[in-house]
C-alpha cells in the first residue's frame, strides 16, 4: 500500500478548474518531485492534501486516513513548508520551535531540530535576521517538529543562490536518509533529477506522468527524441560554482 | 488550556519585544496627557461664584450678575456648599434672611481653600458691588459686614477630566488598530496559514490573542492611573478594580471591531481608512478631550450612543467621582450591548484567509 494515495481530485475557483482529476501515488520512503509550469495546479494539489483546502471531488488517503474526513489526524502525520509563508516576528528560532511543538502537544528539542538543518548557531535569532536559505531551512525544521511521516516542501529552493540551493539539497537528502518520505515542488529540472526518486509532471490541473526521472528520460529517448545541440561537457552553473566556490555564503 | 496559555505567553513576548507597540499603546497616551498638562483652560473662564439668597433682595444678585468676571450660580445653602466642596465654585456668598444693601447684617462668604487668588478677587468684587449698591441706596453709610471663611475643596483640573478620556481612547485605538493591523499582517505573511496546517484549533489562537490584548489593556489602565497620580496630580477617587472591569468591557467592544475589520480587509491599505472612519468621530465627539456639554443637541442624539462615550464617561465617573459599578449602570449597559453587537460582527466577518 502506498503512503499517499490521491484519487482523481478536482478543485475549482469561481468556475475555473485549477485541479482536474489529478491522481498520484507516493510510496513509503524517498523523494517525489511535483513539477510543472506555473498555474498547473501544483500548490493547490498540495494544499488539498495538506488539509488547507477543501476537495471538490475525489479523495486523498494518507497512511490509510481520509484527508477530508479526518483532517486533524492527517495534520498530526504531516509536516509542511508553505510557499511564501513566514513565522511570527520577535520570537527566537528556539521559542518558535517550542511553540510549534506545543501545537502538536509535543515537547521538542529545538537544538536538535536546528542541528538537523544546520542552524544551531542561530538558535537565539529572529526569523527576520536570517538569510533566504536559512529561512527555508528553518521552515523545514518547523515542519519536522511533529516527526511527520510525510514532509511537503513547496518550492523550497526558489530564490536561493546556487550555493544555498545545493546546501539545502544536502539537508533534504539527509532527511530522506532518516527514512522520511518527501513530496516537493520545484521549477528546477536539475533539482528534480538530482534529488528525486520519482518525478510527477503536472499540467493543466492533472498529473500526466509519474516515474523515476531516468525512466522518463529513457522513454523520451527511445521514442526517437534528439537534442538540437550536443550536450556540452559543462554548463553555466558549473562555471559559476567553480568560480565562486561551493561553500555557502551566509553572514 | 495549556496550549492557549503557551500561545498567550508567546504573543505577550512578541508584544513587549515590539518597541512600536509599546510606544503606541503606553507612551503615546502618556505623552498626550503630558502635553495637555501645560494647557490651563481654567484661566480663560470667569470666576464661578455661588449665591445663596435667603432674603427678598434681588438688586444685589443682579448687580453681581452684571460683573463680567463672575459667573453667578444661585442655589440653596446645601447645593452651593456641595458645589464648593466639589471645586465647582471659587466663592459662595450667603445672604441672610434680613439682608438688603443698607442693612447691617453679616454676609458670610465661603472661600475655596485651593483657589486663594481667584477667591480674593471674587471677595473684592463682592465687597465692591455691595459698597456701590449701599452708597446708591442709603446715606447712613452702614453696610453689611462681609466675613470670609475658607472651605477645603476638591478641585478638579483639566487633567482629571482628560486622563480617563485618553485612557478610554487608547483602549479603543489599541483594540481596533492593534487587532485589525495585526491580523491582516498575519494573514498577508502566511503566518495564519502555516498555523492552520498544524492541529491547533483556531479558537485557541483567538482566545490567546484576546487574552494578550486584555492583559496589555489592564497594564495600560494601571500605568496611566499610576503615572497620573504620581506626576500629574490626578485626583483619583474610585476603585481601580471597577476601572479595570469597565476597561475590559470596553476592550471587548473594540477588539470585536478590530477582528471584524481584519476580516473585511485584505491589506493594511484597506484597514487604515476603515479603522479611521470608525475611530475618528468617536475620538472627537465622545468627550475625550472636551466636555460633550458643548455639543449641539442633535449631535447628542448620535454621540450619546457611541461606545467610546460610554467607556469614557464610565471611566471618568469612576476616576473623578469615585462612582461604583452600580452608579454607572447606564454606561455598563451601553457597553454590554455594544460588546454583543461587536462580537457578533467579529464572528460574522472574521476570516482566516
Amino acid at each position: 500500500m502506498s503512503l499517499l494515495d490521491v484519487r482523481s481530485i478536482s478543485k475549482s475557483f469561481r468556475g475555473l478548474k485549477a485541479v482536474a482529476d489529478a491522481s498520484l501515488e507516493v510510496p513509503q520512503g524517498g523523494i517525489v518531485a511535483l513539477i510543472g509550469p506555473n498555474g498547473a495546479g501544483k500548490t493547490t494539489t498540495l494544499e488539498m492534501i495538506e488539509t488547507l483546502r477543501s476537495i471538490d471531488s475525489g479523495s486523498v488517503i494518507l497512511d490509510g486516513i481520509d484527508v477530508s474526513r479526518e483532517p486533524q489526524k492527517v495534520k498530526r502525520l504531516i509536516g509542511v513548508q508553505l510557499q511564501s509563508s513566514s513565522f511570527f516576528d520577535k520570537l527566537t528560532l528556539t521559542e518558535l520551535l517550542l511553540l510549534f511543538g506545543e501545537l502538536y502537544s509535543r515537547q521538542v528539542d529545538p537544538i536538535k531540530l536546528l542541528q538537523e538543518v544546520e542552524l544551531k548557531e542561530k538558535a537565539k535569532s529572529y526569523v527576520a535576521e536570517l538569510s533566504g536559505g536559512q529561512k527555508q531551512r528553518f521552515s523545514i525544521a518547523a515542519a519536522l517538529v511533529n516527526d511527520p511521516v510525510l514532509l511537503f516542501l513547496d518550492e523550497p529552493t526558489t530564490g536561493l543562490d546556487p550555493q544555498a540551493r545545493r546546501h539545502l539539497w544536502g539537508v533534504i537528502k539527509r532527511i530522506r536518509s532518516e527514512g522520511k518520505t518527501i513530496v516537493l515542488t520545484t521549477h528546477y529540472m536539475e533539482e528534480a533529477e538530482e534529488l528525486c526518486d520519482r518525478v510527477a509532471i503536472m499540467d493543466r490541473g492533472t498529473i500526466i506522468a509519474n516515474a523515476p526521472p531516468q525512466q522518463l528520460v529513457n522513454t523520451l529517448v527511445s521514442n526517437g527524441f534528439t537534442k538540437d545541440r550536443i550536450e556540452r561537457l559543462a554548463n553555466l552553473e558549473d562555471v559559476f560554482l567553480s568560480l565562486t566556490g561551493h561553500s555557502l555564503r551566509e553572514e | 488550556m495549556r496550549l492557549t496559555w503557551k500561545l498567550s505567553i508567546a504573543s505577550m513576548k512578541m508584544f513587549f519585544r515590539q518597541k512600536e507597540a509599546i510606544i503606541w499603546t503606553i507612551l503615546l497616551p502618556l505623552f498626550m496627557v503630558f502635553l495637555f498638562s501645560f494647557v490651563s483652560f481654567d484661566g480663560f473662564n470667569a470666576i464661578s461664584l455661588g449665591v445663596v439668597n435667603q432674603s427678598n433682595d434681588t438688586a444685589f444678585v443682579s448687580a453681581l450678575k452684571s460683573v463680567k468676571a463672575l459667573k453667578v450660580y444661585e442655589g440653596t445653602h446645601e447645593t452651593e456648599l456641595q458645589a464648593l466642596r466639589d471645586g465647582d465654585r471659587v466663592l459662595v456668598v450667603v445672604l441672610p434672611f434680613t439682608f438688603h444693601p443698607g442693612s447691617s447684617d453679616t454676609v458670610e462668604t465661603l472661600l475655596n481653600a485651593e483657589k486663594p487668588q481667584e477667591g480674593n478677587v471674587a471677595t473684592l468684587l463682592v465687597r465692591r458691588v455691595l459698597d456701590e449698591l449701599t452708597f446708591q441706596q442709603n446715606v447712613q453709610l452702614t453696610r453689611p459686614e462681609v466675613t470670609v471663611e475658607t472651605v477645603n475643596s476638591r478641585n478638579l483640573n483639566y487633567i482629571d477630566f482628560l486622563l480617563p478620556g485618553i485612557l478610554a481612547m487608547s483602549i479603543m485605538q489599541s483594540g481596533v488598530f492593534g487587532v485589525a493591523f495585526g491580523f491582516v499582517l498575519l494573514k498577508k505573511r502566511g503566518i495564519l496559514r502555516r498555523l492552520l496546517a498544524t492541529p491547533m484549533k483556531p479558537a485557541d489562537f483567538i482566545v490567546a490573542q484576546v487574552a494578550t490584548r486584555l492583559v496589555v489593556l489592564m497594564a495600560q489602565v494601571l500605568i496611566m492611573i499610576g503615572v497620573g497620580i504620581l506626576f500629574f496630580d490626578l485626583h483619583f477617587q474610585g476603585n481601580i478594580l471597577n476601572l479595570l472591569v469597565v476597561g475590559v468591557l470596553g476592550g471587548v467592544v473594540f477588539l470585536g471591531i478590530g477582528f471584524a475589520l481584519s476580516g473585511l480587509s485584505k491589506s493594511e491599505d484597506q484597514v487604515a481608512p476603515l479603522a479611521n472612519i470608525i475611530t475618528l468621530p468617536m475620538m472627537l465627539l465622545s468627550g475625550v478631550f472636551f466636555s460633550r456639554s458643548n455639543l449641539p443637541g442633535f449631535a447628542h442624539v448620535i454621540t450619546d450612543f457611541f461606545p467610546l462615550t460610554y467607556l469614557a464617561d464610565g471611566m471618568r465617573s469612576i476616576t473623578i467621582d469615585g462612582a461604583s459599578l452600580g452608579d454607572i449602570g447606564g454606561d455598563l449597559l451601553g457597553l454590554t450591548v455594544w460588546a454583543i453587537v461587536s462580537v457578533f460582527l467579529a464572528v460574522k466577518a472574521f476570516r482566516w484567509e
